[in-house]
């Protein structure tokens, strides 16, 4: 079953000559892990916040086409009700805490208690989330006194709170070091496997290599649509769009040029170390 | 133990941490009323009798009247201006050197003002350190604040903190260009300059980015929305709401009348 479909969706911000996206079609199927690249400007942060409806609803510009997630058109839908279908999770962590929790747990309630969801429900979800993200014993201290991997665990948490069925997640690690990223793609994993679809913008290619089913090239329109053995691997197609392969596929490309390995080229660590394997025995 | 921004509120296990914001509240505006209308200083500073056993139960004594302390010379300089050159002085106390007099109801005039912003200084620190500011703007929304108010004063103090920490890394970015930050007061004012453009634009762009992640969570749907912190008005609530008003007002026939 399709929860995300794009029909002929494009966009052009006003002010701005030339259109941001354009013809896009796409259909996402329910607990799909959908990575998102391309170079900077290439339209991936107006995809994710189209999702929302932030684009139309919150930038003025012109729209044409269709969007259905889950069920609603977000044409005719409100962002405020939007976020109950879909959660977006943005590049900066601090910018996305709101200032009027003083709390971790209060940052999170803050989604719940704009819906008027009840105490008891309230804190009940909040005490799962924090568990989720392995917060448990932060939950009475300042989300502003967390490290940026914490802060971004806990805005991400604190749109999940309100249960969507959609996770967008537009460059979360950007700004995040090496430990605060792992533990981001490490609780996104875990929110996958719990079936949620998530859609993920991010140009980390060794992590999507290993977590997404589909990646999605963009160039101001959607370039290619394939898994990630087939896009991470082609080197001149992600030259082309600014991008570059990751070091597994250059290990593999250097085995082949030895003559050490015949196969196709590599993008995933465990199948890399397989061959290794097999060439020291 | 989690701090709040720029508030001076300090997380105690006492009674008056627990009562409603609101009753605090309407201890703190009967106070005020009172500094206004009743008719001598001494009633007044008789308040503070009330404060003091207040403040012990709620574990602030010593910080409820720091405020004072860090005051004092603006009160001492309040008695000086005003026994020496109040406008509708007729009283002589004594001849000062220089030709300068000393005025009885001057002083008394001083006394007056000193003891209504004392009394209020100290009631009104007392609220502040005892009140969790998400609970005032909870217990504010329930008799009818706006959301989105209540939201303003709660960001407020939290960002303000935020925006200065900001402030501090564009001047050490500008500084690290040459710019001169140091010296007289002309050369510091010059150099701040430089420094306001990007800490407004930057301002800017994030209240932009906030305000998306605000929507994100539902901030403007509209319907019953519900709190997180528990601001229940209790019987006791009531109790002590009844009691302070009452005293209040035999308080104040009483001064008129003594």
């Amino acid at each position: 079953m399709d929860i995300i479909n794009f029909k002929n969706f494009s966009w052009k911000y006003s002010g701005y000559r030339g259109w941001t996206l354009h013809n896009i079609n796409i259909s996402i199927k329910k607990g799909e892990f959908i990575g998102i690249i391309g170079k900077i400007g290439s339209g991936r942060t107006t995809f994710c916040s189209s999702m929302l409806g932030l684009v139309p609803h919150f930038y003025p510009g012109i729209m044409e086409g269709e969007i259905i997630i889950d069920g609603v058109n977000v044409k005719e839908t409100s962002i405020s009700e939007l976020s109950s279908h879909v959660g977006l999770a943005f590049q900066s962590p601090a910018n996305q805490l709101t200032g009027a929790g003083t709390t971790i747990e209060e940052e999170l309630a803050f989604g719940l208690q704009n819906l008027g969801v009840p105490y008891e429900e309230m804190n009940k979800r909040i005490k799962d989330m924090l568990k989720l993200i392995g917060l448990e014993k932060f939950g009475k201290r300042s989300p502003f006194e967390l490290s940026g991997g914490q802060q971004q665990k806990v805005a991400i948490a604190s749109v999940l709170i309100m249960n969507p069925n959609v996770l967008v997640l537009d460059e979360p690690t950007s700004q995040l070091d090496p430990l605060g990223t792992e533990q981001v793609f490490d609780m996104v994993k875990k929110l996958s496997k719990k079936g949620i679809t998530i859609i993920m913008s991010t140009n980390n290619i060794n992590y999507l290599s290993k977590f997404a089913d589909r990646i999605v090239l963009f160039d101001n329109a959607i370039i290619k649509v394939d898994t990630p053995n087939k896009i991470l691997t082609d080197i001149e197609l992600l030259k082309k769009h600014s991008l570059t392969h990751s070091d597994i596929t250059e290990v593999s490309i250097r085995l082949k040029k030895m003559g050490l390995y015949k196969g196709e080229l590599l993008v995933n660590l465990e199948d890399l170390k397989k061959v290794v394997q097999g060439l020291i025995k | 133990m989690a701090s709040i921004g720029l508030s001076s509120y300090v997380e105690k296990d006492s009674f008056f941490h627990t009562i409603n914001p609101l009753t605090k509240l309407v201890i703190l505006l009967c106070v005020i009323i009172m500094s206004f209308t009743l008719s001598g200083f001494v009633y007044i500073l008789l308040l503070l009798l009330i404060i003091i056993p207040i403040a012990i139960k709620s574990k602030v004594l010593s910080l409820t009247f720091k405020p004072i302390f860090k005051l004092s010379f603006m009160f001492i300089l309040l008695f000086i201006i005003q026994g020496l050159f109040h406008p509708y002085a007729t009283k002589k106390l004594m001849d000062l050197p220089f030709g300068f007099t000393l005025w009885e109801d001057g002083l008394l005039y001083a006394a007056y003002i000193a003891s209504r912003l004392f009394v209020m200084m100290v009631f009104g620190y007392w609220f502040v350190l005892t009140t969790h500011p998400g609970d005032l703007v909870s217990s504010l929304t329930k008799i009818g604040l706006p959301h989105a108010l209540g939201y303003i004063i709660l960001t407020t103090l939290q960002i303000i903190p935020r925006i200065s920490g900001q402030m501090q890394t564009i001047i050490d970015a500008q500084r690290s260009r040459g710019l001169e930050t140091e010296g007289n007061l002309f050369q510091r004012i010059k150099s701040f300059m430089p420094l306001l453009g990007p800490l407004f634009m930057g301002s800017v762009q994030q209240s932009v980015e906030k305000s998306m992640a605000l929507e994100a969570r539902a901030f403007s749907s509209k319907g019953k929305k519900t709190s997180y912190r528990k601001t229940n008005i209790t019987n006791m609530d009531k109790i002590i709401m009844t009691i302070t008003i009452i005293f209040s007002i035999t308080w104040g026939v009483l001064s008129w009348i003594l």
